[in-house]
């Protein structure tokens, strides 16, 4: 530990510590602009010097990166100081009277109007004022070494290499995220007419991906991190104090064995994009059910807050049923859940706002306990249920802006009108449908799906959760639309099946099964390597092959394959088949 | 009376019997004319049953099994699709036509697909006309003397 | 080795190439071959002699006589009277401005015969290229010595006690550098040579580096084993020195190829080597941590040294960086000890390393001097003795007004200092420094705002921009200078140059920053009342800041002398000149742009500055 005086105050720091630190410790503040506790400092600003004064000797100092020194006494605002100060300001001033951080540092330590004029001078309020940031956040935080110093002296700028976009540089923002005067910007894409990435996600690489995940703790997106693209930064372990991130840490593969698998891999929802006249992903203010889901959250973005793009309490919103869902041209089956969740939104924008709530259904389907009632008591409310399906949402023309950024056009085929509603805020309820990966997961499990892509069961009265495969059982929205009593009731239904398996202790196998008969059999081992499950052995003493029972399926590849008809199968042997083809061409 | 092709259908247990199953379920029109032989995989079906079914007078086989990829069994459809290409290649030297022959895939959810199927190929056939095959008597027994089951 | 009656030592320096001394070794060898005295007479080019203002020069060997200002045409004459005859060439020798009295002898030219040496002890007498020239004038003993009868800790205790410093310009002492970066935390360890020489005006480095390599490489070598942990050096050396590197580059081939180079040397255990990089040629990487940064392949910056290289420095590692001058002197040092060392200079280091300045400087004299040149004078000489003995006074008679010191960044010495002695306190008292060692004299005509601003230009160019003070600082001053000479400065101005200056020596990031505003600062104090004639009559007192000026013809001398030669009119740019042929000519002020190009080109002056 060094002990010093800084302004005549005690401190005492540990050793290697800088002044500029060591007065943040005892309460002083040294204006600064050049540093950042992300890196080193870097020293050329000069704004934070002080007198390093030791007996009668005195040395002004940078305080950003002069380590402590036992006994100094540290002068961070002496006449002379201040006269440093002024005078650097004045000088910056000149240069770029109208970059707000310079103005502010410099109404700080009371520079009204420098003595100088630059001829250098450069009016912007965003000029780059060389302080250095970017160059060193890039060099050692994020260490792609992309940006640095082009020129010396007066026409010092900041420059890519060759001046050309640098194939090094990573996206990652960091040097905008540090320019005190935007000089730097991120340019973000405008996302009118590509599928937007949603700007509820989380901001940063590093993130828990839900307050209720368990265990609760942050992952690393790898795609986003910067350490994972040059192997720098690491800010998240330096400021971690139990030392719990491991970089090193790998994707693994485990191999588990199990006997019984339930499948319940949910749903992807419809992606509204692909019906163009709704203005999903072109238009603002146009969400997909899942992001409106988002918003409602208390723990989201908007802190459960409905809002629109622009930060305003929506004036009225539209919920438009039946997205991908009940129609020929995407999903002809009814997705089950979106009536119910649509009047959920409308319960819950009603309560939450001011605004007017409209409902566009085709047919509302109430059908579950508790649920009609529910729509009676949404009825009451006032929401407007109007049962027709939208035609097309549009950008609002100017003149009926006032009254709501988009107009919803539709017929209210009861009334038999057409209608165009002026809104602030459109609800799509998209369908759910089959994940993207369920064909990888089905061929995984040798399942089988029904045509509209969700897992086929076994059979639908009798035998809904499980499928034509042994030990694979299959629940929730992956089997087809559910919503969660239902979900539970199938999932616990599986649960069920599988536990009277494991109580039971034994499996029991099909009858269908092939064997070998060793009087015919040549020995030529054909059906050893055809077998799949490896069931077929040859028996060297003997010189035939043999059948292991319980591990054949009984497909009868093999039986099909023996040149000597040695190989036959119970239930399905040649002469069975054979007669009954006799028998079906009478 | 119009020619009523007979045909016979070997059908996967899992994919293709479901399928024609769900047809059924599903009440989709589809030819009568293609007579279903269970078998537990496309590649349970024997050449010798295909022969056999021309000889005792079929006009057109069509097998069905998963899509590949899909099989019950990993890899049984594999089997067959090497099996059937060869097989009409030799039924085209006992002067049958190859067309009357068929290979197709249809899985469980493809109720629509089996009925397609059928139509498509009973039509076929039926403008092909009735396969009139000299067939040996006695070696019509040879062939239909396989190995008792004991 | 052969033996020869006479040895003509031509010199080599580039100033002396330059002005064709190759061509005058060729002639040499040409008309000894005519008059067949190869086995009598050697022509050897040896490296810069230091009295550039008299090449092209050969010196006569073993009698020491000198010949300067030679021509190609000179040489046939030369060959057959003194090397035939035995008959010194007396047009061709030296004479003092003010005499007509040739002087012979080499070491009776005052130029000379003030002069001790000790880095440039080796200048005009070897061959640089020969590693035996070197040993021969008792060179690599003092590597010797140190490797085989001291310990590392003597031979840094022999250092330490000589009082040796920095010869770069800092004057930090050596031996304490180097027990520091001994001491240093670090299992590898570097020296380096700083041989980026960016003064304008200065050659001290070069000159040693192109006469004498091997007393560096000597030295460093010394160094590195003093140091101890040290195999590898540098010599950083600037890209515009191609004879300096080329030299090195056969210094370090030969000094491996006898084993001083390389693993274990002398067989005494010892492993260093040195590698050359080469600079590119900016100013600021002559200072230490820029250096650095310029070896590492980073761009050549300054960092803050609050951590000493010595610490942390070349790739994180303790470094040990000298100046040429300063490894060139280490060998003699542990030759001949470090008490007759002491023994020249100033003040007591036994006590206080800092204490006095010891042993020699080398200086580059330039500017309005009769003699210029590379000198090498003890500490303590006075300044009056370099500028007039040695220097030989001002040109043509002229008055002298100021002497610059220690490169663009030094200060200006005006008369009434000249008696200071020449050390590392005395010159920083008086707002100067030592520098590497340049001195530029001025004489009256020097308008000592125009140095002052001509210094500034130079630093301002050469900032690396880095941080705030010396970027923004050095062009404002320079700004202001610019307007003083061109009237539109205020008094106002000098006192915002002054305060500026200040703040730029208290605040820059390193010491060019720190440093730059001196001849400024020192102009202001010494010549305050020339910086007043500008702001205030906007008058410059030489007629150096030409846009104060007004011209105008003397209407006598015109007619008379020149009969209205018409020159002037011809000349002028802004057709301000009014005047038949044979007629007087007369300057329109209105029209006239200030320019000066008339008073250049009259050849009858009758044009008038005021």
């Amino acid at each position: 530990m060094v002990t010093l005086k800084i302004d005549d105050k005690q401190v005492q720091v540990p050793e290697d510590t800088s002044i500029l630190k060591a007065a943040e410790k005892a309460g002083i503040w040294i204006p600064t602009l050049c540093y950042s506790e992300l890196f080193e400092p870097y020293g050329v600003c000069r704004l934070c010097v002080v007198e390093a004064v030791r007996g009668k000797r005195s040395r002004v100092v940078t305080s950003c990166n002069y380590p402590v020194r036992e006994g100094i006494n540290v002068l961070t605002n002496s006449p002379k100081i201040q006269w440093i100060r002024k005078t650097i300001l004045e000088l910056m001033l000149a240069r770029w009277p109208n970059v707000k951080v310079v103005k502010d540092l410099a109404r700080d330590v009371g520079v009204e109007k420098p003595r100088f004029v630059s001829l250098q001078r450069d009016e912007a309020e965003d000029a780059c004022i060389l302080c250095g940031k970017c160059v060193s956040v890039c060099r050692e935080v994020v260490q792609a070494n992309v940006l640095g110093f082009a020129y010396r002296g007066i026409k010092r700028e900041i420059a890519l290499p060759f001046g050309v976009q640098s194939e090094a540089c990573i996206v990652c923002g960091a040097c905008a995220h540090v320019c005190p005067t935007g000089h730097i910007k991120m340019v973000v894409e405008d996302y009118k007419g590509k599928k937007p990435e949603f700007t509820l996600g989380p901001k940063t690489a590093i993130y828990v991906p839900t307050l209720q995940a368990v265990p609760r703790v942050p992952v690393i997106d790898a795609d986003s991190c910067i350490h994972f693209k040059t192997g720098g930064c690491e800010y998240c372990a330096k400021v971690c104090e139990p030392n719990a991130i491991n970089f090193g840490m790998k994707d693994e593969v485990e191999e588990i064995e199990v006997g019984q698998i339930l499948v319940a891999t949910g749903f992807d929802i419809f992606d509204a994009s692909a019906m163009a006249q709704y203005g999903y992903g072109t238009l603002d203010n146009v969400y997909s059910s899942l992001e409106f889901e988002m918003m409602l959250n208390s723990t989201g973005p908007t802190n459960g807050q409905v809002l629109t793009k622009d930060g305003r309490e929506p004036r009225s919103v539209a919920i438009v049923h039946c997205i991908g869902s009940r129609d020929t041209n995407h999903h002809s089956y009814c997705s089950r859940v979106c009536c119910m969740y649509a009047l959920k939104y409308a319960h819950l924008v009603h309560d939450r706002t001011k605004a007017s709530i409209y409902q566009f259904y085709i047919d509302m389907r109430a059908f579950g306990k508790g649920y009609e009632e529910f729509y009676v008591r949404i009825l009451d409310k006032g929401v407007k249920v109007i049962r027709g399906k939208v035609a097309e949402v549009v950008e609002a023309p100017p003149a009926q802006k006032d009254e709501g950024s988009l107009v919803v056009r539709c017929e209210d085929t009861l009334a038999g009108k057409l209608l165009e509603i002026p809104v602030d805020m459109v609800v799509l309820c998209n369908a759910i449908e089959a994940r993207r990966d369920s064909d990888a997961v089905r061929r995984l499990f040798s399942i089988s799906k029904s045509p509209d892509g969700f897992f086929l069961e076994r059979h639908p009265k009798l035998d809904p959760t499980s499928t034509m495969t042994d030990g694979v059982y299959i629940a929730g929205c992956a089997q087809g639309p559910k919503d969660i009593p239902d979900v539970v009731a199938q999932a616990s239904s599986a649960a069920a099946r599988m536990l009277s398996f494991i109580s039971k202790g034994e499996v029991e196998i099909d009858p269908v099964r092939a064997f070998v008969q060793e009087e015919y059999c040549s020995g030529c081992k054909i059906c050893n390597s055809l077998c799949p499950y490896t069931a077929i052995e040859f028996l060297a003493e003997k010189k035939v092959s043999h059948v292991n029972e319980a591990l054949c399926k009984g497909c009868g590849t093999c039986v099909a394959a023996c040149p000597s008809s040695a190989m036959t199968g119970h239930g399905f042997t040649d002469a069975q088949i054979l007669a009954e083809l006799d028998g079906i061409m009478v | 009376m119009a020619f009523e092709p007979k045909i016979i259908g070997f059908l996967c247990n899992w994919c293709s019997y479901t399928g024609a199953d769900l047809a059924g379920v599903s009440r989709i029109k589809s030819a009568p004319n293609v007579r279903v032989i269970r078998t537990m995989c496309s590649g349970r079906v024997d050449p010798s049953f295909i022969l056999k079914a021309f000889q005792i007078g079929a006009d057109g086989v069509i097998v069905m099994g998963c899509h590949l990829g899909d099989c019950h069994y990993q890899e049984g459809n594999y089997k067959t699709i090497r099996r059937i290409p060869f097989l009409k290649r030799l039924v085209k030297g006992f002067g049958i036509d190859p067309r009357r022959l068929r290979l197709e895939w249809v899985s469980a959810s493809e109720g629509d697909r089996f009925a397609r199927i059928v139509n498509e190929f009973t039509e076929e056939i039926r403008s092909l006309g009735p396969l009139k095959l000299q067939v040996h008597t006695e070696l019509r027994k040879t062939i239909h003397e396989p190995v008792e089951v004991v | 080795m052969k033996r020869y009656r006479l040895q003509l030592m031509v010199c080599a320096g580039t100033g002396c190439v330059s002005n064709h001394s190759v061509e005058i070794k060729d002639a040499l060898d040409r008309e000894i071959e005519k008059h067949k005295l190869q086995n009598e007479a050697e022509v050897v080019f040896t490296g810069c002699n230091g009295f550039c203002g008299a090449g092209p020069i050969v010196v006569v060997q073993p009698d020491g006589v000198f010949y300067q200002l030679l021509k190609t045409a000179d040489i046939p004459h030369l060959v057959e009277e003194h090397l035939l005859k035995g008959r010194p060439v007396k047009k061709l020798m030296y004479s003092p401005p003010a005499e007509k009295i040739p002087i012979p002898k080499m070491s009776d030219i005052p130029f000379f015969s003030d002069q001790t040496l000790i880095a440039l002890r080796n200048r005009g007498m070897i061959d640089p290229e020969q590693i035996d020239d070197y040993i021969a004038r008792g060179g690599y003993k003092g590597l010797v010595k140190a490797l085989t009868m001291m310990t590392p800790d003597e031979v840094l205790k022999e250092i330490k006690s000589s009082g040796l410093r920095g010869r770069g310009g800092g004057g930090f002492p050596t031996g304490v550098k180097w027990e520091s970066c001994k001491h240093a935390h670090g299992d590898i360890k570097h020296v380096i040579c700083n041989a980026d020489e960016g003064d304008p005006g200065a050659f001290m480095d070069r000159s040693i580096i192109e006469g004498d390599p091997h007393a560096v490489i000597e030295g460093m070598i010394i160094g590195a084993y003093a140091i101890e942990k040290v195999h590898q050096g540098y010599i950083y050396v600037r890209m515009e020195y191609p004879l300096a590197i080329k030299r090195f580059q056969i210094a370090i081939k030969q000094a491996r190829e006898y084993g001083l180079l390389g693993e274990n040397i002398l067989d005494a255990g010892f492993t260093f080597d040195i590698d050359i990089r080469r600079g590119a040629g900016a100013f600021v990487c002559g200072e230490s941590t820029a250096l650095m940064a310029s070896v590492e392949g980073k761009p050549g910056e300054p960092r803050a040294k609050y951590i000493h290289t010595v610490e942390r420095g070349l790739w994180e590692r303790p470094t040990c960086l000298n100046n040429v001058e300063t490894w060139a002197n280490v060998p003699q040092i542990i030759l001949k000890g470090a008490q007759w060392f002491s023994s020249i200079g100033t003040g007591d280091v036994s006590a206080d390393p800092w204490g006095g300045s010891k042993g020699t400087k080398v200086f580059s004299l330039a500017g309005k001097v009769n003699n210029t040149g590379l000198v090498e004078v003890p500490m303590g000489i006075p300044l009056r003795d370099i500028v007039f003995k040695i220097g030989g006074g001002i040109r043509d008679g002229k008055k002298f007004k100021a002497v610059q010191t220690g490169g663009p960044s030094g200060g200006f010495i005006p008369e009434s200092l000249l008696d200071l002695p020449v050390d590392y306190e005395e010159l920083t008292k008086v707002g100067s420094m030592m520098g590497s060692g340049g001195m530029v004299v001025t004489d009256e005509d020097n308008c000592m705002v125009d140095m002052a601003r001509y210094f500034l230009a130079f630093t301002q160019a050469e900032s690396c921009g880095k941080c705030t003070p010396c970027r923004e600082g050095t062009k404002q001053m320079l700004d202001i200078l610019d307007r003083i000479s061109v009237g539109e400065g205020t008094e106002e101005d000098l006192v915002t140059l002054e305060d500026l200056s200040n703040v730029i020596v208290e605040s820059s990031l390193c010491a060019l920053g720190g440093s730059a505003p001196n001849p400024v600062l020192t102009t202001l104090k010494y010549f305050r009342e020339e910086y007043e004639a500008h702001v205030k009559d906007k008058k410059c007192p030489s007629h150096t800041c030409r846009k104060l000026n007004t011209y105008s013809i003397d209407e006598k001398i015109c007619l008379k002398l020149g009969h209205g030669c018409h020159v002037c009119v011809k000349h002028c740019p802004d057709a301000a000149i009014i005047g038949e042929r044979k007629q007087v000519h007369y300057i329109d002020p209105a029209k006239c742009s200030k320019c000066g190009v008339c008073y250049d080109v009259c050849n009858f002056k009758a044009v008038q500055v005021a």
